[in-house]
């Protein structure tokens, strides 16, 4: 018995005591930081102890969605899962997760671990837990002062997926050349999913500004169908690297502003098949990570119509895509962390009916990323192409100066720019606004204290307590 | 009509630097000063001489191979441009690229273009964080605020910098130097991106750009509020 160990989770259970009686923080990862000062090599006790296995998503968007959408199908499943629901998903939250589940002993009784892993801290985490399945969802810019640069990033993540047990098998993006690399790089046994190449996709999705170039050779990818950043069906002329075949291939996707459908077709051999696919969350990004929840739990021996039952399901965490409603006015809030998902969100908003008042609070604490740079590749320049949909934009946060400097030289008349640092306050303009809708965006450290205003001013259409994410 | 040559926005497309090319536009055509932008990738043939101002940004360690190889073959027409008082500003990687050498931790040279005397060699930390500097701009003091992220020191050998740091670390996070200037070429490390939120550097660029041209360089005042709130804030931030 490592008496270290014990002093580790009993303080740690102290502080996830402490941090509910006092109602500060959420605790998401001041625990797991507390037990890891105690016992560094806490982790390793983890190991094989979920029955079934761990299984692992990295990636830079997505991952809190994606790890969500399975642990709920195999919840559904009637297994016993532990996650990091809340998105903490650096070392101390994986921790934390764990410790939350376990005996002081470290002895957990459930079938899976279901973790959402950052993908700075993938190679540190899996050094001490070995996932049986890794889905990877995408690799786009994303803080970067805290990332170095996007190759070293995808080049970390390989080597950690290097080291793992020869029987890990990968759950690949196959439209995101950076990610369908992984398996040839790793030689491991891979599952790929995607989306059928369609050009009435190609023409609806947002902008792209990621290098598109083969992750091989260096040479330039030539694209038949584009989706958005630099995933779509790609191919390089130079060395023959091309999209591979997806075992799990989504079809017809539409979306609208309630929810969005899909055909999924199995491909593999041993399995094929057809199923309908309805999710009741916006966005062609989203069809990506039920995908991946769904091809994971396929794998898993989960039944399609169950996991396709249990996405229908499924109500977003917090920022990923609430909805409130104030009086008559629908109010959504979006977390917003790198140009590919402001993007997405932008486009969002311009398919909303109504005149809208937009709040965008943009901090830029280590959590936020504390270079705000990116912002200068959104292309916020669609919003001044329909400046008749917007009535105001409120810029908060530690940086709302910045964003409205943004607006202002994406071409947005300077009249509906409005600068509010306090939430309190922009939050109050965003809702009492001459709009017929209300769309909030916030970064990470923003987006709880706005939603925690907003959830007080606003009625929550959707709600699930344990789906509350935390910023301690 | 002024022209602005943007170097490969396909391939350094990091850190919003796109915002400088930006900025000059916004600001030329918010004063009614006709200006357009041609991006320059790879291979695209490009003459020099024909352009008013040169962005270069910085990109991964990859794309700035790229960058360099498709640089060194048109060398001379740019080391021309520059000492015929073309208007450059070159950003982090695009800034290292302009020297004559980057010094690797295994003590090995890869040559730059050479066009400034100045070097860079790899730090044992990267420099990352925010940054005020003081800078001279057409005999006046202004404070220019920015974020550096940036794995090389460099050693401008007494030339010219852009301004003093303030606040940050600068070129080596020793000499209290940021950037460099030689002729018309501004050298920074800053993202942010610099030009937005400095609108008296991206000024004295556009009138550089034009006196050279041989126009009038009077420029008039545009309302620059929410520009100057911009960097006001940063300023407050980290100097008080």
């Amino acid at each position: 018995m490592n008496l270290r160990l014990i002093i580790a989770l009993v303080a740690a259970k102290l502080a996830m005591y402490l941090s509910k009686l006092s109602g500060r923080g959420r605790g998401s990862s001041l625990p797991g930081m507390v037990a890891l000062r105690i016992c560094p090599d806490l982790l390793k006790y983890y190991q094989g102890r979920p029955r079934n296995g761990v299984i692992m998503t990295t990636g830079t968007n997505g991952k809190t969605t994606t790890s969500n959408m399975l642990a709920d199908i195999l919840e559904n499943e009637g297994y016993r899962v532990v996650t990091n629901r809340e998105g903490a998903n650096l070392i101390t939250g994986v921790a934390t997760a764990l410790i939350k589940a376990s005996t002081l002993t470290a002895r957990l009784n459930c079938d899976y671990a279901v973790l959402e892993v950052d993908e700075a801290a993938f190679p540190i985490v899996t050094r001490w837990i070995k996932p049986s399945r890794v889905m990877v969802t995408n690799f786009f810019r994303d803080q970067l002062d805290r990332y170095g640069e996007l190759d070293t990033t995808v080049s970390k993540v390989l080597d950690a997926l290097n080291k793992l047990p020869g029987e890990a098998k990968l759950i690949l993006n196959v439209d995101d050349p950076l990610v369908a690399r992984l398996s040839r790089e790793t030689g491991k046994a891979t599952i790929y999913y995607g989306v059928r190449p369609d050009a009435v996709l190609s023409s609806i999705a947002a902008y792209s500004r990621e290098s598109k170039f083969c992750p091989f050779c260096g040479g330039t990818l030539v694209y038949n169908i584009y989706l958005y950043s630099q995933l779509g069906d790609y191919k390089c002329p130079k060395c023959g690297f091309v999209r591979p075949q997806p075992d799990i291939e989504a079809e017809d996707v539409t979306s609208d502003a309630v929810g969005t459908k899909a055909i999924i077709y199995d491909h593999s051999s041993s399995s094929r098949g057809v199923w309908p696919l309805y999710i009741p969350v916006q966005g062609i990004y989203n069809i990506y990570n039920a995908l991946a929840a769904f091809t994971t739990a396929l794998s898993l021996g989960v039944m399609p119509e169950k996991a396709a039952l249990s996405l229908t399901a499924y109500t977003p965490a917090t920022g990923r895509m609430e909805s409130f409603r104030y009086g008559n006015k629908q109010v959504t809030l979006t977390l917003v962390k790198n140009p590919t998902g402001f993007n997405q969100a932008l486009t969002a908003l311009l398919a909303q009916k109504g005149r809208q008042d937009i709040m965008i609070a943009i901090n830029d604490n280590d959590a936020d990323g504390r270079d705000i740079s990116w912002l200068w590749d959104v292309d916020f320049e669609v919003l001044a192409q329909y400046p008749e949909q917007f009535n105001r934009f409120i810029c908060s946060g530690q940086r709302a100066e910045e964003m409205a400097l943004r607006l202002k030289y994406a071409g947005v008349p300077i009249m509906l720019l409005a600068m509010e640092k306090d939430y309190q306050r922009a939050v109050n303009a965003a809702l009492q606004g001459e709009g017929a809708a209300v769309g909030i965006l916030a970064t990470y450290t923003a987006l709880w204290p706005v939603e925690k205003i907003l959830g007080q001013k606003a009625e929550r259409v959707s709600y699930r307590a344990d789906r509350m994410s935390s910023i301690s | 009509m002024l022209t602005v040559c943007h170097l490969y926005p396909d391939l350094l497309n990091l850190y919003g630097d796109r915002g400088n090319v930006l900025a000059f536009m916004r600001r030329c055509s918010w004063r009614g000063l006709s200006v357009q932008v041609r991006e320059v990738n790879l291979g695209d043939p490009v003459e020099f001489a024909d352009y008013d101002f040169l962005f270069i940004g910085g990109g991964s360690d990859r794309e700035q191979a790229l960058m360099a190889a498709d640089l060194k073959t048109r060398v001379d027409a740019l080391r021309m441009a520059v000492d015929n008082g073309l208007v450059v500003l070159a950003i982090c990687g695009g800034y290292q690229l302009l020297g004559r050498y980057y010094r690797t931790p295994q003590g090995h040279e890869i040559p730059g273009l050479g066009l400034l005397d100045f070097y860079t060699e790899a730090g044992d930390k990267r420099i990352i964080g925010n940054v005020v500097l003081e800078a001279e701009l057409a005999g006046k003091k202004t404070k220019l605020v920015g974020f550096e992220n940036h794995g090389g020191k460099t050693f401008i050998n007494g030339q010219k910098p852009l301004g003093s740091v303030l606040y940050g670390h600068g070129n080596n996070g020793q000499d209290g130097q940021e950037g460099v200037r030689y002729k018309n070429v501004f050298c920074s490390y800053l993202h942010g991106p610099l030009l937005p939120k400095n609108p008296v550097l991206t000024d004295y660029i556009i009138a550089l750009a034009l006196e050279r041209k041989g126009y009038s360089s009077k420029l008039n005042v545009l309302d620059d509020e929410i520009e100057n709130l911009a960097n006001q804030a940063m300023v407050d931030r980290l100097l008080s």
